[in-house]
């Protein structure tokens, strides 16, 4: 097995950590904007250009961590059912994320694109983060899906 | 009382018993848990930056502040909820931790400064509202208590990593060898 320096895995995950904290808390304030919760003084154009790159800037954080979490320990990440279901939804809250900010920019008129539609995008992609956050730590824990992991498999 | 009586009281009780029969419990309140602190950090970065001048300029800070202050407040006592719920299963050696120590230390200053924030700027909210930043001491509140709550992160991961982490870094299965999708084929 590989060695590493004994602080460099939790100040990773506590990197990766801060990033899902500012992804969840700028995907929340879009949400309430679209559910007319807050910022109602706002556009929804305002509103996604104060958090949009925050967002996008949190998700590069999370990929590049939690890269260097796969490569740290790759068999505690890679040999879960954990990992790779949380990994589809990640593609997932990405595309979700690219394809709002698109249509966002795209609705010419201020808060034209509030519509049923994107209010459940938006509150999908919320779920998807918390989601994303339980199968995280479930990689710990990834007996908890019995026959499905591949750890109790072997 | 006694504290060990009351730790070992904690952990004797019939919630602390359940969670660490479960096989489920433990693992979904450490994600609860998480869940809680994405939202309390998240929404406080925002109001933050804002008293700090270096986000959301030209909005009141007010109106900034009543966006996300009750998630804040709902998603702390979900954390105080949770994280207890964890605290009591091994109450004595989590008291024991100096990182758990360091960490209910640092709570308690990230309250202390929110006070402090809210008896000086806060006070005064009216005369800076559209201001850019907060004046004077409010901005160095805003710049500690986020100091605080980065730390206070980092201190709950190294509880983890020094406390449960043992059970979550057992060695893979010995027939999982990973090297062996590293080294290319074997030599015949």
């Amino acid at each position: 097995m590989q060695q590493h320096q004994a602080w460099f895995i939790p100040a990773v995950q506590t990197l990766h950590i801060i990033a899902i904290a500012l992804a969840v808390g700028s995907v929340l304030l879009v949400c309430l904007r679209l559910f007319g919760l807050a910022a109602a003084d706002q556009s929804l154009q305002q509103t996604h250009a104060r958090y949009g790159s925050w967002i996008n800037s949190s998700l590069w954080l999370l990929l590049a961590s939690g890269a260097l979490l796969i490569v740290a320990e790759p068999v505690r990440e890679l040999v879960t059912f954990s990992f790779w279901l949380k990994m589809m939804l990640v593609v997932c809250v990405v595309l979700l994320v690219a394809a709002f900010g698109r249509y966002v920019r795209k609705a010419a008129a201020v808060d034209q694109a509030i519509t049923p539609a994107t209010r459940c995008l938006a509150a999908l992609t919320l779920l998807l983060l918390m989601a994303i956050i339980v199968l995280g730590r479930l990689i710990a824990y990834d007996h908890v899906w019995g026959s499905l992991s591949p750890a109790t498999k072997a | 009382m006694d504290l060990h009586v009351f730790f070992k009281a904690l952990e004797a009780s019939a919630a602390a018993t359940a969670i660490r029969d479960s096989l489920l419990w433990f693992p979904l309140l450490e994600a609860l848990h998480v869940m809680a602190l994405a939202v309390v950090f998240g929404s406080i970065v925002v109001v933050d930056l804002r008293a700090l001048g270096l986000a959301s300029r030209s909005r009141l800070f007010s109106r900034v502040a009543s966006d996300t202050l009750r998630w804040t407040w709902m998603a702390f006592v979900a954390a105080c909820v949770t994280g207890a719920l964890m605290f009591i299963t091994n109450a004595e050696v989590y008291a024991a931790n100096t990182f758990f120590r360091v960490k209910m230390l640092l709570l308690l200053l990230a309250g202390l400064n929110m006070l402090l924030f809210q008896l000086t700027a806060g006070r005064r909210v009216a005369q800076w509202d559209a201001a850019p930043a907060a004046p004077g001491i409010g901005k160095w509140a805003a710049a500690l208590s986020l100091a605080l709550w980065l730390t206070i992160i980092c201190m709950g991961r190294l509880i983890g990593f020094t406390i449960t982490g043992a059970a979550s870094h057992e060695p893979p299965p010995a027939s999982i060898d990973f090297d062996d999708f590293l080294s290319g084929p074997p030599a015949q």
